[in-house]
């Protein structure tokens, strides 16, 4: 595995920048030739995976088209046709797929998912609020001069702050962010625990090819893609959903079975998800969180089910492990490992803390961001099979207890022990602590690729 | 037509063999219904109810006289039915991914079989020789075979406390009946609808 | 035998259809138009007749041509395939549950095995189970993954299950004495339950199919 090159992948795909301010920008072209003259300006402005020697940037800029937004771009039809069917169908269309109905449906997403007008979305991270602003007027200018394109809304994200500081936390009070997987060729911290079991239990990154298009993948061949293959290579999908979080309706639930519960409230919240609230696996300390697990990166997500079977540690159901198995499937691992996505998400809305009021109304929940080099092999499927179904855990129709699309009839079981700290639970009646608001399928092109469409230049083979 | 019915798929595949070759393939089936261990990582696959290969020699299908041609054939073939759960590409992709040198080994005597890796090359191929199912029945289509199998463990728990209940005192029963939760806490998910297939 | 696993039955047919330029449709579409129609719920003939976990029936058109270099071969005759994971009779054989088929759900077989050659008829059941073993073929390995309960034996525990989980859900925390005394009236309603049906759960559902493109 050579290296890869870092200054002709979106910088967004290879890191999460972890600048505290976000703001997603979706965008409609005009007329081709505009859009392209658009796409050419902020080609220099775009972020790549260039290692930041001299620090973080006030601000980064990264950018996605749609399917249709890749038509608006007159892209050659052969090519078009050359994407993979759920990307081009994108994410509403695949709602049935998803499990992306009731609560969730289309029909209860913000307006501007309503019709088919996304065509690119801008991905802006600021270092603070005003850098945030100040790269968005430059953006905007950019829209006014070329004509291009019409700004149809911006979410704004900011990452919550507790007592002034920046927090990995979302609003459930969760610290969120240990799982995403170690790619071949990728430069990172790495850590045990990451990336994919071999069979003598050390870890080792996956293939390239399960995040970036045109390397060999986890089966050894090279991912689907569209043609021609420059345009594919060193690009990804990306999916982009909305999360909105029931706050209110999650605490209180917490009040209720936390009453009949004898491992107590802190406890019940960490058996939903598989971690303490400030990041302890439980599979490592079942009983309380230990802060020094957390802090060392050989040991925060170094730990596997295999000794916990019957899930008294970390519930067969709970949110971790059906997102990312480890070894419960058997066969080590090697029923997961084409299965994994990366994750980029932020916060939005207002952190409220343990203790003060919450309302549901307020708008306040994640933007959840997946990158995976194919769409339906991995972000559907883990939705599809691991969040909205059980088969694969052995745990029936029960969803993900806390991601599920429940309207109250969710259902979630905490095994336990004889213990009294750590009795069994059976939660019914669930409610939806979590609602989808919008979203849709992107491509991520490389740099290459997106001077290719601002010049005309891609022919279908 | 329709390959499925509720959480099941109906898969049908049918391949043409040299006719020497049929009998190594007898000869590894033998050694496979035998040898109970090699069967191990198709019970771990947890996805497939019931699975069968049936060997047709070239003039092994039934003939009845009365007007209807016996057949002239120089393959023998290989017929595979599979009852799975989930997707058709998860089945795939998992046969592929963790069953590949077994299916090579009952594969490979097929002609033009690429290989079960890569699994694109593999999944083009049983597209090309699958054969669609015209009428579909399952005698329980809200469950897979994991939820057969926790049904049953409970059905088993169950009778157990129950054959015990009326000889135990009320403390007694409340500590058996906290065993049988216990013993049936992995085995309680709901049964319901398949998702939608993709 | 490898027709056998445990307590089920692997059985395998293959009924030849009748070639008869004269039927128009012709004999497999009449067929495959009677199976389109048919029920798969409790109406099926596989509901109504004891003993089948999971059947299904085809029609096999041909053989299928893998591409040059192998050689391209046709079948004379279209084939009615009938593959069914059910239970045999004690003595392990499949007499009882052709048997029972025949019984059953004879005017639907008639009506299925009719455009087969051969086909004596379901109402002499002799010569049915006669005939349709002449059609068998010897499943050369059989795998199935629960191979130890009959058809009632899954329908009750699928049955136990869902009710031993509600039951489970709304009782904890109970007092002993009223616990057991709970416990005895879910006993009572359970074996006062009747068989659930079989295949009742089938709820027409449309098909959406999202395409293989991986």
């Amino acid at each position: 595995m050579s290296k890869l090159n870092e200054t002709d992948i979106q910088g967004f795909v290879l890191r999460g920048y972890n600048l505290p301010y976000g703001r997603y920008i979706l965008l409609r072209f005009e007329n081709p030739d505009r859009a392209r003259a658009l796409v050419s300006k902020l080609l220099p402005i775009i972020t790549t995976g260039q290692r930041w020697d001299n620090g973080k940037p006030q601000s980064t800029v990264n950018i996605g088209f749609t399917h249709r937004g890749l038509a608006a771009l007159a892209l050659p039809d052969a090519t078009l046709l050359s994407f993979p069917v759920e990307f081009q169908q994108g994410m509403k269309k695949r709602a049935d797929i998803l499990g992306d109905t009731g609560l969730n449906a289309p029909a209860r997403w913000d307006d501007v998912w309503h019709g088919n007008d996304v065509h690119a979305w801008l991905g802006i991270n600021g270092l603070t609020a005003t850098a945030l602003d100040d790269c968005c007027s430059q953006l905007r200018s950019l829209f006014a001069e070329t004509r291009g394109a019409v700004e149809l809304a911006a979410q704004d994200a900011v990452s919550n702050m507790v007592d002034g500081q920046q927090t990995g936390k979302e609003h459930f009070g969760y610290t969120d962010g240990f799982g995403n997987p170690d790619y071949l060729g990728i430069e990172r911290n790495s850590q045990p625990g990451h990336g994919k079991q071999l069979p003598d239990g050390s870890w080792a990154p996956l293939a390239t090819g399960e995040l970036l298009l045109g390397y060999a993948d986890e089966a050894g061949e090279l991912p689907a893609a569209p043609i021609p293959h420059i345009l594919a290579s060193n690009g990804t999908f990306m999916v982009y959903r909305k999360l909105h979080q029931n706050l209110a309706t999650f605490r209180s639930f917490l009040d209720e079975q936390s009453a009949v519960y004898g491992g107590g409230r802190e406890k019940l919240a960490a058996k939903l998800i598989g971690r303490w609230r400030d990041g302890t696996p439980l599979e490592l300390a079942p009983d309380a969180p230990d802060p020094s697990i957390v802090k060392d990166p050989q040991r925060s997500t170094n730990f596997t089910y295999g000794a916990d079977g019957a899930g008294t540690r970390c519930p067969i159901g709970a949110h971790m492990r059906r997102a990312h198995p480890r070894d419960a499937f058997g066969f080590n691992g090697k029923l997961i490992d084409r299965r994994r996505i990366t994750r980029r998400g932020q916060t939005y809305g207002r952190f409220v803390p343990e203790g003060e009021l919450a309302s549901d109304a307020e708008e306040r929940g994640v933007v959840f961001m997946v990158l995976n080099a194919n769409i339906s092999r991995q972000f559907e499927f883990v939705q599809q099979q691991w969040i909205e179904y059980g088969n694969d855990a052995k745990q029936g129709n029960d969803k993900d207890p806390l991601m599920g699309n429940h309207g109250g009839h969710g259902k979630f079981v905490v095994q336990g022990d004889r213990s009294a700290t750590n009795p069994p639970l059976v939660c019914a009646h669930l409610p939806s602590f979590v609602e989808l608001r919008g979203g849709d399928y992107f491509f991520i092109p490389s740099m290459t690729a997106l001077g290719m469409i601002a010049m005309k230049l891609v022919d279908p083979r | 037509m329709s390959n499925i019915n509720g959480k099941v798929y109906a898969m049908n595949a049918i391949t043409p063999m040299k006719p020497w070759k049929t009998w190594v393939l007898r000869l590894i089936f033998f050694v496979l219904g035998h040898v109970k261990s090699l069967q191990q990582d198709l019970i771990n696959l947890s996805f497939i109810e019931f699975a069968r290969w049936v060997v047709v020699p070239r003039a092994g299908f039934p003939q009845f006289g009365n007007g209807q041609e016996p057949e002239k054939l120089t393959y023998d073939y290989l017929l595979f039915f599979s009852n799975f759960n989930g997707t058709w590409n998860q089945y795939i992709d998992a046969f592929s991914a963790v069953l590949s040198k077994g299916l090579n080994l009952i594969w490979q005597w097929s002609e033009k079989f690429p290989g079960s890796v890569p699994v694109t090359l593999f999944k083009e191929y049983i597209g090309r020789v699958q054969f669609d199912t015209d009428y579909y029945f399952t005698a329980y289509p809200h469950a897979t075979a994991n939820d057969l199998k926790a049904a049953h463990a409970v059905q088993a728990s169950y009778d157990d406390l129950r054959s015990r209940v009326n000889s135990l005192s009320d403390a007694e029963f409340a500590d058996a009946y906290m065993s049988f939760v216990l013993q049936v806490q992995p085995n309680l998910g709901e049964t319901g609808e398949a998702p939608v297939v993709f | 035998m490898p027709n056998n696993s445990g307590k089920v039955y692997g059985l395998t047919i293959l009924s030849p259809i009748l070639n008869d330029d004269e039927a128009s449709p012709s004999h497999d579409l009449q067929i495959r138009s009677y199976l389109a129609g048919l029920s798969t719920g409790r109406e099926s003939p596989f509901a109504q007749a004891p003993g089948t976990h999971l059947a299904r029936l085809v029609v096999m058109d041909d053989v299928i041509f893998v591409g040059a270099p192998a050689v391209e071969e046709h079948l004379n005759s279209k084939y009615l395939i009938f593959e069914s994971n059910c239970d045999p009779g004690p003595d392990g054989t499949i007499d009882s549950y052709l048997q029972g088929l025949a019984e059953y759900a004879g005017a639907h077989l008639d009506a299925i095995w009719s455009h087969c050659v051969g086909y004596p008829g379901a109402s002499d059941r002799a010569a049915f189970v006669r005939y349709m073993k002449a059609c068998q073929l010897e499943t050369t390995f059989f795998f199935a993954a629960v191979n130890d309960k009959s058809v009632p034996e899954t329908l009750r525990a699928l049955q136990t299950q869902k009710a031993v989980a509600d039951f489970v859900e709304t009782h904890q925390g109970m007092q002993p004495g009223q616990l057991r005394a709970e416990f005895l009236q879910l006993v009572a309603t359970l074996d006062a339950a009747p068989m659930p049906a079989v295949a009742s759960a089938t709820v027409s559902r449309e098909m959406k199919i999202g395409g293989r493109n991986e």
